[in-house]
Order: C-alpha cells, then sequence, then structure tokens
C-alpha cells in the first residue's frame, strides 16, 4: 500500500495538450476515481500512472519514488483493463498466476496466492477454465484476481465495468467496493459513469479537455460543484439550471427570472458582489417538492415521467424547463400550474460568463 | 417479359407462353433445394476435370506400363512393380532425405525471417507501410525469375555475391556454390528463403494485427519481457495462422521442382536431389511416367500423413 501523488503531469500529442498540469494526491488506502466524459484525458493519466505512456512533465509518485523512469512492472502496481486483457490462450489460473509466474515466485507459493485470490472473488470452479469460456462477468472477476494476486502498492482500474450489462455492472460496482475495504488497497479508478464514481470514490476528479474540473469528495462534487460542467455532468437526472437576475431588497436576496422571483434566504454563497448581475441557478430536482414553502417557483406542468420509486416532473417555469423529481404517488396534471418550493440552501449559483460557481 | 407489356397479350395465351417460358422455369428451379447444387455445377465440372481427374489418372498410371521411349512393353497392368522399385531405388530415398531437409530447413528460414518482418512492420513506425510493400517484391517473382536471378549473382565467376564476400573477407577466392555437394543445398535453401519469406510476413502480420494491444500492456504490468510476451503471448495467439501456413507452404515446396530444377537440377550428383524434382525427370527425361506416376502418389501420401499429423500435434482444432 501507498500514497499516490501526481504533480504538474502534463501530455502533448503533437500540438495536441491532452493533459494539462494534473495535480492530485492520494492518502493511502484512498479511492481516487477519474471521471469525465470520453476523450476527456482520464484514461491517458491512467496510463502515465501505470507507465504505459510516458508524460510530457510532471511526476508521478508511488509512495516515495518517483516513478517517472520506472517500467510498469516495476511499479508494483496491478491494472484492471475495459477488455480485460485475459491471456486467451492460458487458462485462467494461469492467467491469475502470470504476474507471480514472471517475478519467479515458485510454483507452490504461486498456486495458494491464485487460490486465495480465486476464493475472495468465488471463482475457484473457473480455474481450469480459458477464458474464452467465461462470462462477461466472469471474465471481470478474473481480471481483478489477476490484480490482486499480487498485493501490489496500487489498483488501477480503466472503465472495468462498461463491457457488463446494468446488472451485473451494479453487483460488480459492490464488489469493488467491497474488496476495496477489505484489502484496504490505494486505487485510482476511471470511468465516465458519475454513479459509479460517487459510490466508489474516496475522491472524485471531475475532468474535461485535459483539465481538472473539481478534485474533491464526492458529497462535495454532488452538492457543491465547481461550475456548471462538473453540476450538470453529476446527477441524473442532471442539476436545473435557472438564469436570472439577482437582486437584494433589505436583508432579503432573490433571484429574478422571466414570469417570476425566487427567494434565496439561506443561500451557502457569498453572492454580494454579484447583485444586479445575470447569475444561473443550479437546483438538484430532488430538492424541489410540491407545494409552497420559503422559495418557491411556479410553472406550468409540461411532462409527467413516472420511474417507480420517484415521478420527474418537467415544469416549465418563464420558459426555462426545470425537472423535480417528486414522490411515486405525485400525479400533478399537464398543463396545469403548479407551484414548487425549493431548498435553498442547497442552491448554487453560478456565473454565467465563466461557468463557475460564484 | 412481353407478356408484361400490355394488354395485346391477354389471359389464355400469356398462360400458354409463360408455361414454356425458360426464364419462369428457371424461377421457379430458384426457388427449390436443388439450386444451390446448379450453381455449383459449373465449378465442380471444373475441378473434376482439372484436379480429380487427373489425380485419378496419375493413380492409375502409377499400375501401369507407361514409357514413351519404349513402346514396346505396352501399357498393361503391372501391379505394384513401381512401389516395389521404388523401395530398392536409392535415388527415391537418398531424395525422399533430401525433401525433409530441404522442406525443413528452407520453411524454418522462412519462417524466422517472416516473423521478424512481420513483428517490425507491426511496429508502425514511420515508412512501414511502404517497407511492408517492398517486402513482399521477393514473392511476386515468379520462380523462374528468382532462380535465374540468383544463379547468376552466385556466379563463380561474375556473381556479385561471391564478389562481395572476398571483398569483406569471408571468402580467400570465388566459390561456385552449386557444384559443390556440401553447399548445393544450403545455397538452394537460402534463395528458396529468400523468395518465400514474405508469405509468411503476410500472414504473420495479419495475424498480429489481431492480437489485442492491451495483452501486451497487461503483461507489461504483469512483469513479462519481450521474450517471454513474444514466447506466451504472441506465439500462442498466431498458433492457427503458423499452421495453416506452414502447412500451405510445405504442400507448395514438396510439390514445385522448379527453383530446383533451375538453380541444380538435383546436383551436383544427388546433392540436391528432392522427389518433385526425381519424378519431374522420371516423367520428362526418362519418360517413364508410370514410375513418375508410383513417386507422385507416394508425396501424395506423405503430404496428406503430414497435414494430418501436424493439425493434430499442433493442437490447432483445440481453442
Amino acid at each position: 500500500m501507498a500514497t499516490l501523488s501526481i504533480n504538474s503531469v502534463r501530455k502533448s500529442f503533437g500540438a495536441v495538450e491532452v493533459l494539462s498540469n494534473i495535480d492530485i494526491d492520494v492518502e493511502d488506502g484512498g479511492f481516487l476515481v477519474l471521471l469525465g466524459p470520453s476523450g476527456c484525458g482520464k484514461s491517458t493519466l491512467l496510463a502515465i500512472i501505470a507507465g504505459l505512456e510516458t508524460s510530457s512533465g510532471g511526476d508521478i509518485l508511488i509512495g516515495d519514488r518517483n516513478v517517472n523512469d520506472v517500467h510498469p512492472k516495476d511499479r508494483n502496481i496491478a491494472m484492471v483493463f475495459q477488455s480485460y486483457a485475459l491471456y486467451p490462450t492460458m487458462p485462467v489460473r494461469r492467467n491469475i498466476g502470470f504476474g507471480l509466474e514472471m517475478r519467479k515466485v515458485d510454483a507452490k507459493e504461486r498456486d495458494a496466492a491464485v487460490n486465495r485470490a480465486a476464493e475472495l472473488l468465488q471463482i475457484e470452479h473457473l480455474l481450469d477454465r480459458k477464458p474464452g469460456q467465461l462470462s462477461g462477468g466472469q471474465r471481470q472477476r478474473v481480471a481483478m484476481g489477476r490484480a490482486i494476486v499480487r498485493n501490489p502498492d496500487l489498483f488501477l482500474f480503466d472503465e472495468p465495468l462498461s463491457n457488463l450489462d446494468a446488472k451485473l455492472r451494479v453487483e460488480m460496482r459492490t464488489e469493488i467496493k467491497r474488496l476495496h475495504e477489505r484489502l484496504g488497497t490505494t486505487t485510482v479508478y476511471v470511468t465516465h459513469d458519475q454513479v459509479e464514481a460517487l459510490t466508489l470514490g474516496t475522491k472524485v476528479a471531475v475532468m474535461k479537455d485535459g483539465v481538472i474540473q473539481q478534485l474533491a469528495d464526492p458529497e462535495t462534487i454532488y452538492e457543491r460543484p465547481a461550475n456548471m460542467f462538473v453540476a450538470g455532468f453529476i446527477g441524473s437526472p442532471t442539476m436545473n439550471f435557472l438564469r436570472g437576475t439577482l437582486e437584494q431588497a433589505a436583508d432579503d436576496l432573490h433571484l429574478r427570472y422571466d414570469g417570476g422571483t425566487l427567494a434565496l434566504p439561506e443561500l451557502a454563497q457569498d453572492v454580494a458582489h454579484f447583485v444586479g448581475r445575470t447569475v444561473v441557478a443550479g437546483i438538484r430536482p430532488e430538492t424541489l417538492n410540491a407545494g409552497p414553502g420559503a422559495a418557491t417557483l411556479t410553472g406550468i406542468v409540461d411532462i409527467i415521467e413516472p420511474t417507480g420509486p420517484d415521478t420527474m416532473v418537467i415544469v416549465n417555469v418563464g420558459g426555462q424547463l426545470i425537472t423535480a423529481r417528486l414522490g411515486p404517488r405525485a400525479r400533478p396534471v399537464s398543463g396545469q400550474s403548479l407551484t414548487l418550493s425549493a431548498d435553498s440552501a442547497a442552491i448554487n449559483l453560478f456565473d454565467p460568463d465563466t461557468g463557475n460557481r460564484i | 417479359m412481353i407478356s408484361n407489356t400490355g394488354p395485346a397479350y391477354s389471359s389464355p395465351q400469356r398462360s400458354a407462353f409463360d408455361r414454356y417460358n425458360p426464364l419462369r422455369w428457371i424461377g421457379e428451379l430458384s426457388e427449390t433445394r436443388y439450386w444451390m447444387y446448379l450453381l455449383l455445377l459449373p465449378s465442380a465440372l471444373l475441378i473434376c476435370a482439372v484436379v480429380i481427374y487427373p489425380t485419378l489418372y496419375g493413380m492409375q498410371m502409377s499400375f501401369h506400363e507407361m514409357r514413351i521411349n519404349r513402346p514396346g512393353l505396352g501399357n498393361g497392368w503391372v501391379g505394384l512393380k513401381h512401389y516395389q522399385r521404388m523401395v530398392t531405388d536409392p535415388v527415391f530415398w537418398v531424395s525422399l532425405r533430401n525433401t525433409a531437409v530441404w522442406v525443413t530447413s528452407a520453411i524454418a528460414l522462412e519462417f524466422l525471417i517472416g516473423l521478424v518482418a512481420a513483428l517490425a512492420l507491426n511496429r508502425n513506425l514511420p515508412g512501414s507501410k511502404v517497407l511492408a510493400v517492398l517486402i513482399l517484391l521477393p514473392y511476386f517473382l515468379p520462380n523462374v525469375v528468382a532462380g535465374h536471378m540468383w544463379a547468376l549473382m552466385l556466379d563463380p565467376r561474375l556473381g556479385v555475391i561471391n564478389d562481395l564476400l572476398v571483398k569483406v573477407g569471408l571468402l580467400q577466392g570465388y566459390k561456385a556454390w552449386f557444384a559443390d555437394p556440401t553447399t548445393a543445398m544450403a545455397a538452394a535453401i537460402v534463395v528458396e528463403a529468400w523468395h518465400s519469406f514474405p508469405f509468411f510476413t503476410l500472414l504473420l502480420l495479419a495475424g498480429l494485427k489481431g492480437i489485442p494491444t492491451d495483452l501486451y500492456k497487461a503483461a507489461d504490468i504483469d512483469g513479462a519481457g519481450a521474450l517471454s510476451q513474444l514466447r506466451l503471448i504472441t506465439l500462442p495467439m498466431l498458433k492457427t495462422i503458423i499452421a495453416a501456413a506452414v502447412i500451405l507452404r510445405v504442400i507448395g515446396l514438396v510439390n514445385s521442382p522448379d527453383l530446383l530444377l533451375i538453380l541444380t537440377s538435383g546436383g551436383p550428383g544427388r546433392s540436391t536431389q528432392v522427389l518433385s524434382l526425381y519424378a519431374f525427370q522420371t516423367a520428362y527425361k526418362d519418360f517413364n511416367f508410370g514410375y513418375a506416376g508410383a513417386l507422385s502418389v507416394v508425396m501424395f501420401v506423405l503430404l496428406m500423413v503430414f497435414a494430418w499429423a501436424y493439425v493434430r500435434l499442433s493442437k490447432v482444432n483445440e481453442d
């Protein structure tokens, strides 16, 4: 086990900069998730950590050791690939033990380690099969077995669940979390799935175009997104953005939008210098409730989408569409007026020019 | 067709016409299961005419007397006479041994060079696309052209290779490579390897392109060096292609006498005499088609046994 420090890491392919000045520290036993849309550079960063790709600048430290010029095999890391990258011609047992075999660990010790890993992942019965005879979920487990068997300092996961079907993905997500809690190995996990990021990470780095947009724990990322990109990327349905002018009358702060005002009595931000300017209020759908309250929004019900546990209600508020996540029994009528109350403490205000949280 | 053009050909006439319309007849046949046999028929006939008939005729010939320069012997049935002669024919056994040496060494060399070239080309370095085409050039040359070219290059009086080797200091004087029984086979093997290694390059490169790069990344992290990766990942994953390529090449090489015919004609002495060449010369120099037929049948059987054993031993069908 070890800490991981990524210091000012850059990467360019020719004139194209795919990573610019990445700084991340992961504590010993931490779980860092690199989250972002495809092409944001998250997999490249992982490959640089693994040593499969060279950086154009900056340092990678595993523990206290600068590994910039260390071959992947000597970094004491293990990686799970999106494609699993199991060796097709070898049976599962040899696949899992391959890293030990290459490190000249003797056969007895190797077998014991393979059996332990297999037991942990409940794949003992698959040890003599070839990867081609396994299902997607089983291959995934074997790939994880190959990673844990060597007891590495660092686990690297490159979108390990994206080839699985939805049900299996949820199961394996839980499995990975359980494994991490049990083994306590420092982990870096790349994904484009925000649910995976929030459920697994102790720290989430949201990336876009090779730049870290926000690096924080999952709660902060969700509740206090650093900018509108992060706010929009995280959460499903995504955060509502309500555009309006910030006004202050006496102590009463409110947002004036087309067709109404939204009181902001408990806003958690200092926005005094933005009074009189246009701002964007970010409102999570689940912080909206039907019925009046301290901060209310009124609009015309546009569409109702029952999902089972929730009912998504899309309301037209002065020309801007706002989604509210209401209870399963909520059945407002399309075309009729609906009053929603917002939890103003949960509202984030963004500067529309920069997109950043004020 | 005409029946569809207008009202002029109205009902009774049209159905009578349709009944005898060959297009309609074919159209109906195309809906039945016989249609596929009908479509296969032309190629099946062609194969019968140019492959199966000659093969059977050759086999039949091997049990008959057929010496064109001695018509007095007739062309009657002689049973296993030719096969019995083969057992005691020293040239046959020399040819058989030479064939084994020739085919094994040449193909081993071709495979090695082909593999190295394929691995190099697969690295996608700048210029590798052009190189990939250039490297195939030897294979495009007909055997006859390649043979004459190398015969000239290895010529004892004016060969450029002798000249170079002497200048570099590897040779004392010019050497008649194909006139010396100790070097003739080796020289011919080099020529053959040069000529045919692109075949392996081409097939192996196609195979290499199909191996996911993630495997090598995983192997890097697992600590496998380049040689281990080659031995434990690349070669096992190319197994099927290697098996197919080797079988094709062995069949090709065992059956074609042309390169040796040009370079050495089997000489000096019998030092480069191989079965195909022996069969060819028996037929077209001695005009003994019966014995040549028997030699060909033996080659045919040997190749069948080889292909069967090779597929079994290389366990290609396992995965």
